[in-house]
């Protein structure tokens, strides 16, 4: 049985053999003449598995969202993520001038008092994300997943990967040639220039913040951290660097979602304007 | 549901003949440790206990930059978090797989965190507590039961 085992394994007809069994109904518990094809059998119902899971993501499109507004929302969809009450979900917005730490309060990469960032009409806020400081504003685009990683055995470093191929890949669409960082520089870079960042925070396995990526915001506020704590590399936008006019940025965004989508491997989308999940007080 | 039986026949025979579906590289388990489903893993001597993360853990997380480490004298709770650390911008979340009280940390993960990858079940242990609860130990998974756990994790994707 073992040398059959070994056999299948490195069989090029691994295929066939795997249809046959599909045809095979075995009740549990009863003796296995088929041993050998155990090996098949485990693969074949990892993909069945993944195929009955209704992997449906709903995403919710917003306008420009308060940071703070948008955090709570997150940890109210990130409760009933984990308690199994939602499906997977995400987020597309903009956020007003922000500046934001993670988890590792690197405040000595702001180069500003408070007082002097309020006189700019930004915001700051602490967050418990991964990642270093960062500014957000309007025209750039943000998407926050909400996402059960343990349901797809992804860990931080798969997930992560994912959220910067997305922003690859919308770049590439328009004539942009993006990359990951060097080891230790998440994030996505054309050059040395940095368009999209990421700050990700995987509590219970499951996902909040998430990436924002540079379609036309002011780049002179970055002027004033140093973002993601690396000196000496420019950031840069998808206006700067792409040759083409560029769509309305719900069409940047809706790129981005249907990337992520195909991205984890989702098998439908549902659409829903935001405004319903967000009470009236907290819309701006 | 014949499916999910179905499943466990398919995976228990596949362990049993000690063969996998497509090659892949397998992360270290330690025999004589013990191992939460969120993958940290306890070595339990008498009513103490020394916890980290697994190899397979530090691999699905990439390069730890931070390590978010409790106070000494808190307690902790079996399968609340305790703590977190941080990897390719990203904060994972770490939880306890036993509850007890700290009785040290790891403060050489402060200026060090990447001993979390190099050596995740000797240099980079994360806290030792004093157990409340012995019997807690035996909900937790032996090596063997956490290599298939991790292998059927890992074929998910």
């Amino acid at each position: 049985m073992s040398r059959m085992a070994t056999f299948l394994r490195f069989s090029s007809s691994r295929v066939s053999l795997i249809s046959f069994t599909l045809l095979l109904d075995k009740p549990p518990g009863s003796s296995l003449p088929l041993d050998g094809l155990a090996a098949a059998l485990v693969h074949i119902q990892h993909r069945l598995y993944q195929m009955s899971l209704q992997r449906t993501l709903k995403a919710y499109k917003f306008g420009i969202v308060n940071y703070l507004n948008a955090l709570k929302l997150q940890e109210r969809l990130s409760g009933e993520r984990k308690a199994g009450n939602i499906q997977d979900t995400i987020l597309s917005l903009q956020h007003p001038p922000t500046y934001t730490l993670g988890k590792r309060r690197t405040d000595h990469n702001l180069l500003l008092t408070e007082s002097e960032v309020q006189a700019m009409g930004a915001e700051v806020h602490y967050t418990e994300r991964g990642g270093d400081i960062t500014f957000h504003g309007p025209r750039q685009a943000i998407i926050y997943p909400i996402i059960s990683l343990r349901a797809i055995g992804f860990g931080a470093r798969k997930y992560v990967e994912g959220l910067e191929s997305i922003m690859i890949e919308v770049a590439s669409l328009y004539g942009v040639n993006a990359h990951p960082g060097k080891a230790g520089e998440t994030g996505v870079w054309v050059g040395d220039r940095k368009i999209g960042a990421i700050g990700v925070r995987i509590s219970s396995g499951i996902t909040s913040h998430g990436l924002a990526f540079n379609i036309d915001p002011d780049l002179n506020y970055f002027k004033h951290i140093v973002p993601c704590g690396i000196r000496d590399k420019g950031v840069t936008s998808l206006r700067r660097e792409a040759q083409m006019q560029l769509p309305e940025d719900e069409v940047i965004h809706d790129q981005l979602i249907q990337s992520f989508a195909k991205t984890f491997h989702f098998k439908d989308m549902q659409w829903s304007q935001g405004g319903l999940i967000l009470p009236a007080d907290e819309i701006k | 549901m014949a499916m999910a039986s179905r499943l466990m026949w398919a995976s228990r025979a596949a362990s049993y003949l000690k063969i996998s579906t497509c090659p892949r590289a397998f992360s270290t388990v330690i025999k004589d440790l013990k191992y939460a489903d969120t993958h940290e893993w306890v070595k339990v001597d008498g009513s103490s206990a020394t916890i980290g993360i697994t190899d397979h853990a530090q691999d699905h997380l990439g390069d730890v930059v931070y390590v978010e480490l409790p106070e000494v004298g808190s307690s902790v709770n079996q399968g609340k978090n305790f703590g977190a650390v941080e990897s390719v911008k990203a904060t994972s979340d770490v939880i306890s797989p036993v509850s007890g009280e700290v009785v040290e940390v790891n403060t050489e993960l402060n200026g060090s965190p990447g001993l979390v990858n190099a050596s995740p079940y000797e240099d980079g242990w994360i806290l030792k507590v004093k157990l409340s609860n012995n019997g807690e130990v035996n909900s937790l998974m032996d090596s063997e039961q956490y290599s298939k756990f991790c292998e059927e994790e890992d074929a998910k994707h």
